[in-house]
């Protein structure tokens, strides 16, 4: 309840705090991602995997456009899924399954959740309905030389061309997945997003994902999402170990076991 | 007035399926949906899934209870549901995915109302006969 009070007192300061955006506009050709973005089912939705060539996840472990290091593509099909074509709900190894811990990023763009921008001249504030979670991403600012490894890591960010938010991040901690079907990283992760506003409707996400200590070399992924009008955090999704437990016992349990 | 229609709305549908439910859609045959004619008896509106419950009665007068859950609160809300959408007492055709292992659990697929109207949760392949469960 705490953190739901604090996110939503943030939030609210941030938005308070934000100047008009025609103002930016005027000083920096900053775009406007103002609105409400859901995942584009149009246009390939959330899917299980960041791999572009198994977005379904049905290659695990064995994708193209993945360059493990052989301990991450073990590490990768000795995780059991949650979801995605050979789940083991009742014995997933996801952290955020089990443990409730935050999914972080880019792990949080395979959910089915909205995604809000608050711009700011100091800072890009990012609300995820999922948690409730945002994220700070600092304007005109530096990463700390030796970043605390943490959860959502430490990002900075720059607006390009005056259609494109660059968000750099680092400081991440190793213990997310960088998606649904187990995909590590470690604390060296270095992500780079690219969020553009192609048109009024439509928003796209470009990612770099450089790990040097699970990855032979960078590689990319995409997502798109799609403006929003339904409105935003209407309800809570918040992960509870007592409401998973409520649901494996009633649904999951007897689902899985043999015989009725 | 509580919306029992489930409104598919163009665009804004949050791009959530069957396939991509967390703990286990994989442990339900989704390749066909069971009608079953029940009594609610517990909607659960919440995290992480909503969870429907009704009771079903046999040829024999043996009641049956199912429990069938649906994506969370975030994505129903898209589809048109809330969580005044179903109350104990409502009489009701259920269309579920149901278990592979026989028990009485399942993925919705729809409700249908008595008056024709329906909540859709899932898309349904193709409505199997009612089942002799």
């Amino acid at each position: 309840m705490r953190n739901i009070l604090v996110t939503t007192a943030i939030a609210l300061a941030a938005m308070a705090a934000a100047p008009a955006l025609p103002a930016l506009r005027a000083q920096s050709r900053v775009p406007d991602l103002s609105g409400d973005w859901a995942p584009d089912r149009t246009r390939g939705g959330m899917g299980q995997s960041l791999s572009l060539s198994d977005i379904g996840g049905r290659k695990r472990g064995n994708e193209d456009d993945i360059p493990y290091q052989p301990w991450a593509r073990a590490k990768t099909l000795s995780e059991k899924t949650s979801t995605g074509p050979n789940s083991q709900s009742e014995e997933t190894t996801d952290p955020q399954v089990v443990y409730c811990e935050p999914p972080g990023v880019p792990h949080i763009y395979l959910w089915p959740i909205k995604t809000r921008f608050i711009q700011t001249q100091e800072a890009v504030y990012i609300l995820y309905e999922l948690g409730p979670a945002f994220r700070v991403v600092w304007l005109n600012a530096k990463h700390p030389a030796d970043a605390d490894p943490q959860w959502w890591g430490h990002s900075t960010g720059s607006y390009e061309n005056g259609d494109t938010l660059v968000v750099d991040t680092v400081g991440f901690n190793d213990k997310t997945w960088l998606d649904q079907m187990g995909h590590p990283h470690t604390e060296q992760l270095h992500l780079i997003e690219r969020y553009k506003r192609v048109n009024q409707n439509q928003l796209e996400l470009d990612m770099t994902i450089d790990d040097p200590g699970a990855y032979t070399k960078p590689w990319f992924s995409h997502r798109n999402f799609a403006l929003s009008t339904t409105g935003f955090l209407r309800y809570q999704q918040i992960c509870s170990v007592r409401e998973n437990q409520q649901f494996s016992d009633k649904l999951a349990k007897p689902a899985t076991a043999s015989g009725k | 007035m509580r919306s029992r229609v489930a409104t598919l709305t163009a665009g804004l549908l949050l791009a959530a399926s069957a396939a991509l439910a967390h703990h286990g859609a994989n442990l339900f045959d989704m390749s066909k949906a069971v009608q079953l004619k029940g009594t609610i008896t517990r909607f659960y509106w919440g995290n992480p899934h909503n969870q429907v419950e009704f009771d079903v009665k046999n040829e024999k007068g043996e009641v049956a209870h199912w429990v069938a859950y649906t994506e969370p609160p975030l994505v129903m809300l898209e589809r048109g549901w809330s969580v005044k959408s179903l109350k104990a007492g409502d009489e009701v055709t259920v269309y579920v995915f149901a278990a592979k292992n026989g028990a009485p659990v399942a993925n919705l697929g729809k409700i249908v109302f008595a008056d024709g109207k329906e909540l859709v949760a899932n898309q349904i392949p193709g409505a199997a006969p009612p089942a002799a469960r």
